[in-house]
């Protein structure tokens, strides 16, 4: 054989590619139904009010209104994403604790009926005492936003690994650092929708959904229904990056409204909307302590963090221990400290954003090395490569890890990017600054306890073998797991990738799946479909042996060839027997599932952070700075990435861009703002800035190789961990520019213009 | 509802108004409330949707569409401005059955993921094509601009428009 | 989104636009474009009841050169328009650079200079350059026409003299002596951003020597501001590198920005300088570019 394998490591073309450059793919949003209504959720104009009462009579008496609801109309069990603190209702029943908080639905023949309506709906608020600061919020007076957490801490985390005291006390050089991340919002181009359709005693629900699995649990939960009387489907979606993991109120509402008028009912979100229900990344307060020896080996690491989690928990819990937990990963130590409060405040709720808690703690950790470097002396790619993790190592906090190849990375980014020549040697201006980045191949646990499989698919081969379909619970967001499974399909078959079809992101039709987040699929879906075709090869060899006079051993079959692997002249067509097998035994079907193995400590929150694998990621900057105006150009970055067997090279490089232009946004450009009343200033896409086209650099996006035993054919992740090296990169690259380092993000043109001004006032009263 | 032939005077009001274009070629006639967007217009009553509405304000530019060979947000464009034009959507892009040129370039290059930005994404492609058959890489990156798409980093996006240019200036057929 | 309803006109006849308004007065506004006004309708800011839409009008849209009188831009001129327009690529190319680095490309195909002056927002983009070069707005109202300095048009963040019955119809760039102009904007991305500042120069030079400038800024006060400090600083000058510093500096300390989501006043007022300073030196170097 010319190539070990014949369809993955290809750069097939997206299976979805021909319908969404036709405008023929269709979201949620354009779907249609017989005699649908439309509907809309009316939210809180205070950021903390007790409800005294509400009154939608006129809203009711407006023509084309179905059906307005308001806490009355819907079960008060509280649900959340995070089964460890469930703390939302559908719609407030007491009071509203943030500027956007759901009060009450409408449903009407159109959308005009349903914004007129809304503003009929009467709520008398009595306002109360509002808190937007973490710091504030644990003080013992501050207004409680959630009655059950005292002092508004959500969520406080205290882990101690090693010696961290005695560390420190031998080091050479110990160093505190103080840096902030800002709140930033996923920004998907796709406003979320869902179609709720309640018929008898089945609901199915269309959503722009990360996780139908998860969706069809907690809204079963939420109506006392079986799961099986829930479906949870999705059609394409525009876009997620963590903002679409967890049920809206779109689903819950328009459930309850669809029941009541009997009708399907499409609720949907205006980009402000959007915004206001958030679920973006925290801002995030971050102290850093590392003593390092003299040659700036890394000896012991404090983090002592504190996160705005907004009004509820989301999927805050884990975003708090993430932030502590992946420090570990890049760089080996032995000693490491973990102190955080994540904290309730009159927000909108944070959650999950593309690499979750871990790319604020990475900005923190890999500008604290670079002011550690300089301290020392050492170079920064230097510092990096002395402290780099090997394979088969593990980390002070449980983690097991098998392949990395940060060394190689960061050796590839250093030379790609010309490092040696320029560092220390580019015109006044310019910079050029390093960071690393790693993370999790699909978490080591889901977000509910549950002993159910990771992920599991089904494969179907059409009667005549000339097609073949793959079931899958994984879903699509974008980012091109349809066409990566299909093709780890077609390769373990021994099929074809054109011939391939796929069933996925459907709770009723597609065989379980936990879905699109922790850059979980490639991995876990991909070793559930790799069983699954595995087993339609064995199956298909059985039955085509007697034909060709060999035993089923001695074959093997290949892009639709069966074939004596001794004299591959001998052959017959995949087709041909899977016709025969359908003929003789019925339908030819193969089954896959995925376990993770047991992963992980004993310790508290020690689920959170394990993975079977983990990806690595070096990068490189060069940024110019206009001084005088603090403007920033980030002129070239160069990308190296170390996430096992790539199974499609177009679509790994296209995540590694979209992950930078992700990051690079949050490290000059995006932050979510509010006034003194808690509400969202630019909460829109003019002044919530996602970089433009004239902004993209150009960026080289390359590749060191691992075969990562705990992944099907050596896969790890690349979605996520390509974002969290980002903003280290950036602002050691500005830092490197204007020679002074700014701690907080965005790293935004006034704090550039500030920064460089007040450097040069130092300088020159030198 | 009475019908108008258009609102040139005294006869204007909040009643609905014919409006006639051509929309993808075809001939178009409807009566509209004043009121509807071009790309309420386009979606509701023409079921054309791959027109997309990311944010309604006319900064995503995920509706972008094509009006008597400019680029405009739908969004932010009363139907009615549309009396007498000729519109082109994504819809009207391929030729037959077949992908053009341009769109192939989007497949091949990987110029999507979510796909939710990309009909307006090659509107703003299309209306520079046929303005410049030859545009630079800024040239290409500045007809973009008013687009924002979340998932690429626009760098496959600027090669297939620069692909599709080449091919399209080499006489193929759009 | 939603846009509320409306009456709607679409008149064939300046005259009759402005019967139009005459009639409606401050129940109706102009549509010329509309991606402020549909925009700031959609977020329930303008709730006019009717609508007056300058789209039959395609004669105000002209760019053109007449003798004696200069270069007149009808108002429903889009900002690609002006942006391409080879009489003003020929003779002012530094009103097609403002005009092609505002918003993005849809709205300049799109939005128009009558719109970008009667919104009166202290941001836009062509007021300061065209203050700088002298130009003037026609007005035209049932009662008659008039013609105003643009300078002279605003009175505050959102408002102007125009009366509701009035509408703008042209703006003429005079016949002029100035040997170079130029507008800088500083957004805070290179695409889609309101200017955080602008700074617009024209400038008349005899060698070395400027015998006049004249300096407009944008976002630096609630109207586009002359600068009339900074230009009494060059006024019969020989230009020096740190004459220029000098103005900018004057410019900076007479403007009066203030404090927002783009900006703090503090970081304007430096942009001011910076932006004059840079604005002044490509002007006198490029001439009107």
């Amino acid at each position: 054989m010319s190539q070990e394998y014949a369809v993955i490591g290809k750069s097939v073309p997206r299976k979805d590619g021909w319908d969404k450059v036709t405008g023929k793919a269709k979201y949620t949003g354009d779907l249609k139904f017989p005699n649908m209504l439309v509907g809309k959720i009316l939210t809180s104009p205070h950021a903390h009010a007790r409800i005294l009462s509400i009154d939608t009579s006129e809203a009711e008496k407006l023509p084309g209104v179905k059906a307005v609801i308001t806490h009355e109309d819907v079960p008060s069990l509280k649900y959340g994403i995070s089964p460890a603190r469930w703390d939302e209702n559908i719609f407030c029943i007491d009071k509203v604790r943030f500027v956007g908080d759901k009060v009450a639905a409408v449903a009407a023949l159109d959308e005009e009926t349903v914004y007129k309506a809304l503003k009929l709906i009467k709520v008398e608020y009595e306002t109360l005492p509002a808190v937007f600061d973490p710091f504030e919020a644990m003080r013992e007076d501050a207004p409680l936003v959630q009655e059950e957490y005292p002092r508004n801490i959500n969520t406080e985390i205290h882990q101690n690994f090693g010696d961290v005291d005695k560390a420190m006390a031998e080091a050479y050089y110990v160093r505190t650092d103080r840096f902030k991340g800002q709140r930033t919002y996923q920004s998907p181009i796709e406003p979320h929708s869902a179609i709720s359709i309640w018929d008898k005693d089945k609901l199915t629900i269309y959503s722009s959904t990360q996780s139908p699995h998860y969706f069809q649990y907690y809204i079963a939960r939420e109506f006392g229904l079986p799961m099986g009387n829930v479906r949870v489907l999705k059609t394409h979606i525009g876009g997620g990056f963590g903002g679409k993991l967890e049920p809206t109120g779109l689903e819950f509402a328009g459930a309850v409204l669809s029941k009541l008028t009997g009708r399907p009912v499409r609720m949907f979100y205006d980009r402000e909307d959007m915004f206001a229900h958030n679920r973006g990344r925290h801002a995030q307060f971050m102290e850093l302590t590392t003593g390092v020896d003299k040659d700036g080996k890394i000896l012991a690491v404090h983090a002592n963090f504190v996160m705005d989690g907004g009004a509820y928990t989301s999927l805050g819990v884990a975003s708090a221990y993430y932030a502590g937990a992946l420090l570990t990963i890049p760089y080996e130590f032995d000693n490491y400290k973990f102190d955080m409060y994540r904290v309730n405040t009159n927000l909108p709720a944070c959650g999950a954003q593309r690499g979750h808690g871990h790319p604020q703690p990475r900005f923190a950790f890999e500008s604290h090395l670079d002011n550690i470097a300089k301290e020392l002396g050492i170079d920064p790619v230097e510092i990096r490569l002395r402290n780099a993790r090997k394979s088969n190592t593990t980390t002070p906090n449980e983690f097991k890890v098998e392949t990395c190849a940060l060394t190689e990375a960061l050796e590839k980014a250093r030379d790609l990017s010309g490092w040696r020549e320029k560092k220390g040697k580019l015109p006044s201006g310019r910079g050029i600054g390093i960071g690393v980045g790693s993370f999790v191949s699909g978490a080591g646990y889901p977000i509910y306890r549950t002993d159910l499989p990771q992920a599991s698919a089904v494969i179907k081969v059409n009667e005549d073998g000339s097609e073949a379909t793959l079931y899958s619970g994984s879903v699509d967001i974008g980012q091109g797991s349809d066409t990566v499974l299909c093709q780890m399909a077609a390769e373990a078959m021994g099929y074809v990738y054109e011939k391939m079809r796929i069933v996925s992101a459907d709770t009723e039709l597609a065989p379980h799946d936990f879905g699109a987040y922790a850059s979980r699929q490639t991995l876990m879906s991909g070793a559930a479909v790799k069983q699954a075709g595995e087993e339609i090869k064995t199956q298909l060899l059985a039955i085509a042996a007697p034909a060709l006079g060999v035993r089923a051993e001695e074959l093997d079959c290949r892009e639709g060839i069966i074939f004596v692997k001794a004299n591959p002249e001998i052959n017959r067509t995949f087709g041909e027997a899977a016709r025969e097998f359908f003929v003789k035994k019925g339908p030819l079907v193969g089954r896959g599932v995925y376990h993770v193995p047991k992963l992980g400590g004993k310790f508290k929150g020690a689920a959170v952070g394990t993975s079977p694998a983990y990806s690595f990621a070096a990068q490189v900057a060069e940024v110019e700075i206009d001084e005088e105006t603090g403007e920033v150009k980030i002129a070239e970055v160069w990308d190296v990435h170390d996430c096992g067997k790539v199974i499609n090279p177009a679509l790994l490089h296209a995540q590694v861009h979209g992950a930078f232009y992700m990051g690079m946004g949050e490290s000059v450009w995006e932050q979510v703002l509010f006034d003194a009343k808690g509400k969202i200033i630019n909460a829109n896409l003019a002044e919530y800035r996602l970089p433009t086209a004239l902004d993209m650099p150009r960026l080289h996006s390359d590749l060191v190789d691992t075969v990562e035993p705990n992944g099907p054919w050596g896969v790890k992740e690349v979605g996520e961990g390509a974002t969290t090296p980002v903003m280290g990169c950036i602002s050691n690259a500005i830092t490197d520019a204007i020679g002074v380092r700014i701690d907080s993000l965005p790293l935004s043109y006034e704090k550039v213009w500030r920064a460089s001004k007040e450097r040069k006032r130092n300088t020159s009263g030198e | 509802m009475r019908e108008q032939p258009s609102n040139t005077g005294e006869t204007g009001g909040t009643d609905r108004v014919r409006l006639s274009c051509v929309v993808n070629g075809e001939k178009v006639s409807a009566l509209v409330e004043p009121h509807l967007t071009l790309l309420s217009f386009l979606r509701q009553e023409l079921k054309l949707l791959g027109v997309k509405e990311g944010c309604g304000e006319g900064e995503c530019g995920a509706c972008t569409v094509i009006m008597n060979g400019n680029a405009v947000n739908s969004c932010l464009t009363l139907a009615l401005e549309a009396e007498g034009a000729r519109i082109l959507t994504v819809e009207g892009l391929s030729n037959g059955g077949g992908l053009s040129a341009l769109q192939e370039e989007f497949v091949k290059h990987d110029a999507l993921q979510c796909g939710f930005c990309t009909p307006g994404m090659l509107m703003s492609a299309r209306a520079l094509l046929d303005r410049n058959p030859d545009p630079g890489t800024e040239e290409i990156k500045e007809a973009v601009a008013g687009n924002l798409c979340r998932c690429t980093g626009y760098y496959p996006i600027l090669e297939a428009i620069t692909a599709a240019a080449k091919r399209e200036r080499e006489g193929e057929q759009r | 989104m939603y846009l509320p309803d409306f009456e709607y006109y679409q008149p064939n006849s300046l005259a009759e636009a402005c019967r139009l308004m005459a009639k409606f007065g401050p129940r109706a506004r102009i549509l010329a474009g509309g991606t402020d006004l549909l925009h700031k309708m959609k977020h329930g800011q303008l709730e006019p009841e009717v609508i007056v839409s300058l789209n039959g009008l395609e004669r105000l849209r002209e760019i053109t050169y007449q003798k004696g009188v200069g270069v007149v831009i009808g108002a429903r001129a889009t900002h690609n328009d002006i942006a391409g327009s080879a009489l003003l690529q020929e003779k002012y190319r530094s009103v097609c650079e403002a005009a092609h680095h505002m918003a993005n490309n849809q709205i300049r195909n799109v939005g128009t200079l009558g719109g970008n002056i009667v919104n009166a927002v202290p941001s836009a983009d062509l007021p300061p350059i065209l203050i700088a070069l002298g130009a003037s707005v026609k007005l035209a109202g049932s009662q008659g026409r008039r013609v105003l300095p643009l300078e002279e048009f605003f009175t505050g963040v959102h408002s102007s003299v125009i009366e509701p019955d009035e509408i703008l119809t042209e703006v003429i760039i005079p016949d002029q002596p100035s040997t170079g102009s130029t507008y800088i904007r500083f957004g805070l991305r290179r695409s889609g951003a309101l200017a955080v500042v602008g700074a617009a120069v024209a400038v008349t030079m005899e060698g070395e020597t400027c015998r006049e400038a004249r300096i407009a800024l944008g976002a630096a006060a609630p109207v586009p501001m002359r600068a009339r400090q900074a230009e009494a600083v060059l006024k019969n000058q020989v230009i020096t590198p740190d004459l220029l510093e000098e103005a900018g500096v004057c410019a900076a300390r007479e403007c009066s920005p203030r404090s927002s989501i783009r900006g703090s006043e503090e970081y304007r007022r430096d942009l001011v300088r910076v932006l004059t300073r840079r604005a002044l030196q490509k002007a006198i170097k490029e001439g009107h570019v």
